[in-house]
């Protein structure tokens, strides 16, 4: 399914952080999830790790069971699913002890990296969404990740990370440095954020609807307040 | 035969061999080649066409038309894969290059034999350790890739006259302080992209480079146009060095054991010692990027009588040879047309013993200026390009020009 071209939503106004912390030890930090039963932040890397945070981005703890090129982290119910790019796999922690659960195959035939730099949940059509990066497609899979359906998204050059958040998906473009609110259903564009990161790679949100983001090039963990809305 | 060995050469590398620091096909944006996995291995094949039409400007007198007409420059195949054990492997074949060693017995452009990589590299220490052959970390604008910008070709500096790009042996590299710091060490051949054709030489010792890069705020790739039309000012400072001695033993003679080593200019190799030392910069903002870079050779050739010397005396040239130069270049991304301006100038002397013919003084020194145009269908993955480059200073005695200007103007395709 091909997603309408070229959709133009005015942007708001760039978004400003309020503050921004070093993750000095978290290489080439990637995706981010705020697990609300906790205030925890889970956070991988590009060298394959999960890590386990408090809500300012120090380490509590980190997984055993390493992978190649984590690149995507979603929390649902007690398990961690995580994407590793590379690869083309989807890990299933155990949320509690961050045990591996299981491992899942998924495919993308482009390119090695850049592949599914996103997971997360649609509450709405109760599937996993992962987002490849470059082009960017949105696929959706059951519970098992066998896959349903796919979405091509024309309208941003790169898709960094995507987020589940209060009934809509939040894309993230690294490139474009913009977020994307989108339909649950259609995920066609209903609102844009610009945002002054350099090359942001994870998206989460608190339970208070504040803004998180993570750079890779940076190594940092930026915190913004709420997105603003029309 | 040259085509056999280029390719048992080639495969047996790749069956031992391919995190691929300066690999083309890893770290850009927007390719799209296939990649298959497997359990434990990922692996991608890549690779770019391209071609061109290219229109020499003649002096007057001249009328060899040569120049003029349509060129291949690129069909390449690119190989990558990772492993789970944390090994990357790669192997980049250009075609065109070895059907033309091929045809001419590596006559026509022996600098460039057909393979551009070839290396098997661990990543699962802090240091990452990569054996094999590969470009060596010197040098920002050979590092670069020339199909990320709207140039079809690197700056004489930088392109392999005066230094070899690529090369066979052991490269080690250790980031720090969140990827700011990146340094480099490595052992190799000496023999650069003429591995392949001579296999080491009759000295028996190695060449010896080194390169630390500084990058704020983050971490940098080796991208000259900001295509992520960065949001904050970043930069790299860079300086790097090489060393080799390739005295041949029993005054073994560089020019008639290995002709096609020491290139146009006769300096890619000598009989003697040569280091070559140089730094490089740039900086990007909001789709501006400006890049610097210089370097220098400083040759000493064993033998007093070496045709480097060009005859001068001791008291002249202090048993030294120099060459180098600096090379400058802006580049604007306006991604909202989808286009990249690109300038860039070039001022070196190959050889700064070199005599000119008319007026008896030294002059080695030449200096280029190249405009740029390119117009992204979809970034420098699918790409219209055009290059216009003039001599604004000729030398007359180490390049003699029968034009005074060339346009390039052509298509490239990388998947």
């Amino acid at each position: 399914m091909l997603l309408s071209s070229w959709q133009k939503v005015k942007p708001h106004s760039q978004l400003k952080f309020e503050h921004s912390r070093s993750l000095k030890h978290i290489p080439e930090p990637s995706g981010i999830a705020y697990d609300s039963t906790t205030d925890h932040l889970f956070i991988v890397s590009d060298h394959g790790i999960l890590f386990e945070c408090d809500n300012q981005g120090n380490i509590l703890r980190r997984a055993e069971k390493e992978g190649m090129d984590f690149e995507g982290v979603e929390i649902k119910d007690s398990f961690v699913y995580v994407s590793d790019e590379s690869p083309r796999k989807v890990y299933q922690y155990r949320k509690s002890d961050l045990s591996l659960v299981k491992e899942y195959s998924v495919s993308w035939g482009g390119a090695i990296n850049k592949a599914f730099e996103s997971i997360t949940y649609n509450h709405i059509k109760n599937c996993f969404l992962l987002v490849s990066q470059s082009p960017v497609v949105i696929v959706e899979y059951d519970t098992n990740f066998h896959e349903t359906k796919r979405f091509r998204f024309r309208s941003a050059r790169d898709i960094s990370d995507a987020k589940w958040y209060n009934g809509s998906l939040y894309l993230l473009s690294a490139l474009d440095e913009t977020i994307f609110k989108c339909d649950p259903t259609s995920y066609e564009i209903k609102e844009s954020f610009k945002i002054n990161i350099l090359n942001p790679e994870g998206l989460a949100f608190d339970r208070e609807g504040n803004l998180i983001i993570t750079s890779d090039d940076m190594q940092k963990i930026y915190f913004f307040k709420n997105l603003p809305h029309n | 035969m040259k085509k056999l060995l280029l390719f048992i050469i080639g495969g047996i590398t790749f069956s031992v061999a391919s995190r691929a620091q300066f690999s083309e096909f890893q770290n850009n944006i927007g390719t799209s080649p296939f990649t298959l996995s497997s359990d434990n291995n990922t692996f991608q094949i890549g690779g770019r066409v391209s071609f061109y039409y290219q229109n020499r400007f003649l002096k007057s007198n001249e009328d060899n038309l040569k120049h003029n007409g349509f060129d291949v420059k690129d069909a390449d195949l690119n190989f990558l894969g990772k492993t789970a054990n944390k090994f990357t492997y790669e192997f980049h074949l250009s075609v065109i290059d070895l059907a033309t060693a091929a045809a001419t017995g590596n006559t026509a452009n022996p600098a460039n034999p057909g393979i551009k990589a070839a290396y098997l590299q661990y990543t699962g220490f802090p240091v990452y350790i990569k054996f094999g052959y590969d470009k060596l970390p010197f040098s920002q604008g050979s590092l670069s890739e020339v199909y990320g910008t709207p140039m079809w070709s690197h700056a004489n500096l930088y392109g392999g006259d005066l230094f070899a790009r690529r090369d066979i042996g052991l490269t080690l590299q250790s980031r720090l302080w969140k990827n700011r710091i990146n340094l480099y060490g490595g052992i190799y051949s000496g023999m650069g992209e003429n591995f392949f054709e001579y296999g080491n030489d009759a000295s028996g010792r190695f060449e010896y480079v080194a390169r630390a890069e500084f990058c704020y705020p983050g971490k940098m790739k080796y991208h000259v146009i900001d295509e992520e039309n960065s949001p904050v000012l970043q930069f790299r400072v860079a300086a790097n060095a090489r060393y080799e001695d390739k005295t041949q033993p029993n005054a073994g003679n560089v020019l008639t054991s290995y002709p096609d080593m020491p290139g146009a200019y006769g300096i890619r190799m000598l009989n003697g010692k040569r280091g070559v030392y140089g730094g490089d910069a740039v900086v990007k903002y909001r789709g501006i990027s400006a890049t610097f870079e210089t370097d220098i050779v400083r040759m000493q050739p064993a033998s007093i009588n070496d045709p480097l010397y060009n005859t001068s005396s001791t008291t002249l040239n202090g048993k030294y040879v120099n060459a180098g130069g600096y090379c400058a270049g802006l580049n604007y991304n306006w991604e909202a047309l989808h286009s990249v301006f690109s300038v860039m100038y070039e001022d070196f002397n190959a050889n700064d013993l070199a005599v000119n013919s008319s007026s008896s003084h030294m002059s080695g020194e030449q200096a280029w200026l190249y405009l740029g145009y390119a117009y992204k269908v979809n970034g420098f993955n699918s790409v219209f390009k055009a290059e216009y480059y003039r001599p604004a200073i000729e030398s007359a005695s180490l390049n003699p020009l029968k034009y005074y200007g060339q346009i390039r103007i052509g298509y490239q395709v990388v998947f």
